[in-house]
């Protein structure tokens, strides 16, 4: 191959590299939601211009030599645009949208309802979106806040990522409607989360003769370790055991204390549970 | 005699074969488009690991969600996503090929796999977060003609929740490349947020 041959092959591939370079639009680098675009072209004449996008789909005429100007209201979704010239020259390229600043949030809270000082049994997730409802990907710090009027409130800052915060707290030591909150930026959202008493804590009952000759027994008002009343509808099972055997009345706490009436017996021994827990036994008759 | 008439229906025969093969495969009716090739990683799911059911219906969901999404964006047929997507996501998808259909614009997607990393799974089960790396070639129509076609690897956030009998695409979101620099940024703080 001569000096002359080689001369003329790196020529020819300068020029195809020259005229592939001319081939591509210069299209945004730093582009973002909501946010016009200008994008510059080159030669005369007109030509037809396409733009694919999420959400958008352009196809208009363009003066060449003149920016392509894209407003922002076409620009609305995060994602590849795909800009496509077809006339005096046909040039293609993309260019990325990233999602506009944290405007709004989606919050989802489990469970709506849940029993008082229960470990970890209440759980968020924060979605963090801007104005145009792109998930944003950039960290944000997000609060979130459980509280129920009258007692302290738990709170917990978690950064985002990939758009999403989330967070496992303990229940409340009291009972009632507590707010569960999600905040970031100027956007909050709220759940309520109905805390309910837990698990009886000490049960006790009294027992007197009924008028018809059985045993009445009562207990005394029916409340959680941390004195919240357990709900109304909660069974109480009330058993006497005596030489005959054993009988058993399950009875629904009502106004906050259940109560039943237990077969006769001369000697027998009267007990109380609700669920796992035990009450008080008594010793009713006997020599 | 006998042997011109046997004669006469073999060449009757083979004349019906020839014809059947030779008619177009749409008069049998177009075969029903395949769903693309899908694949799940759940390694890095947390707070809650994925079971092994819920991963076959992300896989079986997705691929079907992407079907839909290419059907609807090369026919411009808005009303086929409502059954893989919901929320933003149908939105976003639903705008996009009525925007296309008022331009006569339409593009075609031939699907070469996608790629599925679980990247959050809420602790209720009510909510997965994934990010799909996916192969695909993109052909850009103007009533029908292709204007202009590209072959990329596109990377995709998306967000699946459980509906009555599937998961549905509630967020389907193209992202940038990673640049190196963000790979190692992202590799680094790499932990999970949230807390216990």
């Amino acid at each position: 191959m001569t000096i002359r041959r080689i001369t003329l092959l790196v020529l020819a591939v300068t020029f195809w590299a020259v005229m592939a370079a001319a081939q591509n639009l210069a299209v945004p680098t730093d582009a973002t939601a909501g946010q016009a675009v200008s994008i510059p072209t080159s030669g005369s004449g007109s030509a037809t211009l396409y733009v694919y996008g999420p959400g958008t789909a352009i196809k208009r005429a363009v003066e060449l030599g003149q920016p392509i100007q894209i407003e922002g209201d076409q620009l609305k979704k995060s994602g590849r645009y795909t800009v496509i010239l077809r006339g005096g020259q046909d040039v293609a390229g993309s260019f990325f949208v990233a999602p506009a600043k944290l405007e709004n949030l989606a919050f989802l809270a489990r469970p709506s309802r849940v029993p008082a000082s229960r470990t970890g049994a209440v759980t968020g997730s924060a979605y963090v979106f801007d104005a145009y409802n792109n998930l944003v990907l950039e960290k944000y710090p997000v609060k979130f806040e459980l509280s129920v009027e009258g007692a302290p409130a738990t709170s917990r800052t978690e950064d985002s990522k990939n758009g999403v915060a989330w967070v496992r707290l303990d229940s409340g030591k009291k009972a009632g409607a507590a707010q569960f909150v999600a905040s970031a930026g100027d956007a909050s959202v709220k759940r309520i989360v109905q805390q309910t008493a837990s698990d009886p804590c000490n049960i006790r009952m009294k027992a007197q003769p009924a008028k018809n000759g059985n045993i009445l027994v009562e207990t005394d008002p029916i409340r959680d370790c941390a004195g919240n009343p357990v709900p109304d509808g909660t069974i109480v099972t009330f058993i006497s055991t005596d030489q005959n055997g054993r009988s058993t009345v399950d009875a629904r706490i009502k106004r906050g204390f259940a109560q039943a009436e237990l077969p006769p017996s001369d000697n027998a021994t009267l007990s109380v549970a609700a669920g796992v827990v035990l009450g008080n036994e008594i010793h009713w008759g006997g020599r | 005699m006998r042997d011109r008439m046997g004669w006469f229906l073999v060449t009757v025969g083979l004349l019906i074969v020839v014809v059947v093969l030779g008619l177009p495969n749409s008069l049998f009716g177009a075969a029903p488009p395949k769903s693309p090739d899908v694949r799940l990683d759940i390694s890095k799911a947390a707070p809650r690991d994925v079971e092994e059911q819920t991963e076959q219906s992300i896989v079986r969901d997705y691929g079907k969600a992407w079907q839909t999404l290419e059907q609807s964006l090369e026919e411009n047929r808005p009303d086929l996503l409502s059954a893989n997507f919901a929320g933003y996501a149908l939105d976003r998808w639903g705008q996009t090929v009525k925007a296309q259909n008022a331009s006569g614009l339409s593009r075609r997607i031939v699907d070469h796999g996608h790629h599925l990393e679980v990247a959050f799974y809420s602790v209720d089960g009510s909510a997965m977060q994934l990010r799909d790396t996916a192969q695909l070639e993109v052909q850009y129509l103007d009533k029908g003609k292709v204007i202009h076609n590209e072959t990329m690897t596109a990377r995709y956030m998306v967000l699946m929740t459980p509906a009555e009998s599937s998961w549905k695409v509630r967020i389907l979101q193209e992202i940038a490349p990673e640049t190196p620099k963000q790979a190692t940024l992202n590799s680094v703080s790499g932990e999970g947020t949230g807390s216990k």
